[in-house]
């Protein structure tokens, strides 16, 4: 039974011609844009996820500490909410670091008559402090500390980051909504074409005394097909465009966002967008169901 | 087998009323080969929609195979017709299948197990004397053999009532006794069959209990 109804999905498919395949190109489209925004979000997540592990905040001391006074301060501050780690940088460190960043000019910094750059703490964030309520939190009570002199570093840009990625999905969202909802109404065109080029056997079926399930379900599982094959092909544009633009763009991105490579959408993600898909086209077909009894 | 009881059948034509059938009345047992007899557009055709349910009445009861057919719904009525065969004046052929598909369809969409179809196909097919025609497609078939091919699908599932709409209506005389024939041999196999024509030769010629019908009413029951 089941084989049948598939056989006849398969030829009301063939029946619908362009319309169907119209219906499965939007329905392609709509996928493509929807998974490809995820895609630039996925990606943007990832970097914001990235530089979000690297936040530090640097509270830059009033004067050098004794070795015992460095000890207490890293103490009091590591057991501040928010906070992962903390480093006590003496001034000789922070200007060793400083002749490693100039390198071969690192001669101009041993011509200073003293070492001007302060000593600091160095603070890493645990994933609560790492949000702009954390941080904004850790820094005022970090400026309140006797020692500190002025407090550097923050995660707003990260956030911008962030924002910049939620947005990306919202208008991803969006732009597949609207898609999804032309392709939703294009199967429903083809299934009623279907209905409209099928209603001689509809009447038989009916007549004989066909249960409802047998004369819907294959309207149902043709745009059923008709969404699968769209999710099928709208991944194929999205593996063709990561394997072609992919290497193009990494260094791009390795520059800019800090990430070693561009990563595809996950398993869950490319199976979530072929059900997306298979659903769009079931409710397409549904949609168009006929009229059952008087 | 069918009962009515003081049935009518009113459609609305914008603010106009018009009675199909008027307090239509009769019985009729298991087994018992009825003529439904009457002009174009005396009613044959409503009462025939209501006995398979594709029309609800506007009052009266209906009983068909001890099922009140009025009150059914959905899954119900599927069940009903299951038991009922029905043939028209045109054939209702599906264009894009052989005859043996056309057969077959309707077994497919019964969920017939597929070992059984074939046998039964061509036990229908043989019935109605179409076994060599089986691989025909409809455009290739006189008005006489589509009849018998639409008779062979109404039988083919074995139903329990045959109602047969006009089924000699565009058939020439040759034609219309080889259906008559084939619907007899099919009454003689157990089958109650309901014959609804209006040709008045043809009803005197079946020999058979007849009901006549004149403007949606029940005028006549004789034989």
């Amino acid at each position: 039974m089941l084989g049948f109804l598939i056989g006849e999905a398969v030829r009301d498919l063939r029946r619908a011609g362009r319309v169907a395949v119209a219906a499965i190109l939007l329905i392609t489209l709509s996928l493509a844009a929807l998974g490809g925004f995820w895609l630039v979000s996925t990606n943007v997540g990832q970097a914001a996820a990235h530089w979000r592990d690297r936040v530090r905040i640097i509270v830059y001391l009033k004067r050098e500490p004794s070795n015992a006074d460095a000890q207490a301060l890293v103490e009091r501050v590591q057991v501040m909410p928010g906070v992962a780690t903390a480093r006590y940088v003496s001034k000789t460190e922070a200007l060793g670091t400083l002749k490693q960043v100039l390198g071969k000019d690192a001669s101009v910094a041993e011509q200073l008559p003293t070492n001007p750059l302060p000593a600091s703490l160095e603070v890493t964030l645990t994933a609560d402090g790492a949000t702009p309520e954390g941080a904004r939190g850790l820094i005022a009570r970090l400026s309140a500390l006797n020692e500190a002199d002025d407090i550097g570093g923050g995660i707003d840009w990260i956030e911008r980051l962030a924002r910049g990625q939620r947005l990306l999905e919202i208008i991803g969202l969006g732009v597949g909504a609207v898609l999804a909802l032309a392709a939703i109404l294009t199967v429903t065109t083809a299934t009623t074409l279907v209905l409209h080029l099928r209603r001689q056997e509809l009447e038989i079926m009916r007549l004989v005394g066909a249960p409802e399930l047998v004369v819907r379900l294959p309207l149902l599982l043709q745009g059923m097909l008709q969404g699968l094959l769209g999710a099928v092909m709208a991944i194929w544009v999205l593996i063709a465009v990561y394997t072609l633009a992919g290497p193009q763009l990494e260094p791009l991105v390795s520059q800019t966002l800090g990430l070693e490579r561009l990563a595809f959408l996950s398993t869950q993600t490319v199976v979530v967008l072929m059900f997306a898909g298979t659903l769009l086209g079931g409710c397409g077909g549904w949609l168009a169901r006929g009229r059952t009894e008087p | 087998m069918i009962e009515l009881h003081r049935v009518w059948k009113v459609f609305a034509v914008g603010p106009v009323k018009v009675p199909a059938l008027s307090d239509v009345s009769f019985r009729m047992g298991k087994g018992e080969f009825v003529t439904l007899h009457g002009a174009s557009g005396s009613g044959k055709t409503t009462l025939l929609r209501l006995l398979y349910r594709e029309e609800l009445p506007t009052e009266g009861e209906i009983d068909v195979l001890d099922v009140d057919v009025p009150s059914l719904r959905g899954r119900e009525v599927a069940a009903l017709r299951r038991s009922i065969g029905v043939v028209f004046q045109d054939a209702k052929l599906l264009p894009g299948r052989t005859v043996y598909e056309n057969v077959a369809f309707v077994l497919r969409v019964l969920g017939t197990p597929r070992r059984e179809i074939t046998p039964r196909v061509f036990d229908a097919l043989r019935t109605v004397g179409l076994s060599a025609r089986a691989q025909a497609y409809p455009t290739q078939l006189s008005q006489g053999e589509a009849q018998r091919a639409a008779l062979a699908r109404a039988i083919a599932r074995k139903p329990l009532l045959l109602l047969a709409d006009e089924p000699t209506g565009s058939l020439d005389e040759t034609m219309a006794a080889e259906v008559i024939d084939i619907v007899k041999d099919i009454w003689a196999g157990g089958t109650t069959v309901l014959f609804a024509t209006h040709q008045a030769a043809l009803a005197a010629t079946l020999r058979q209990r007849t009901l006549t019908l004149v403007s949606g009413r029940l005028v006549k029951d004789e034989g």
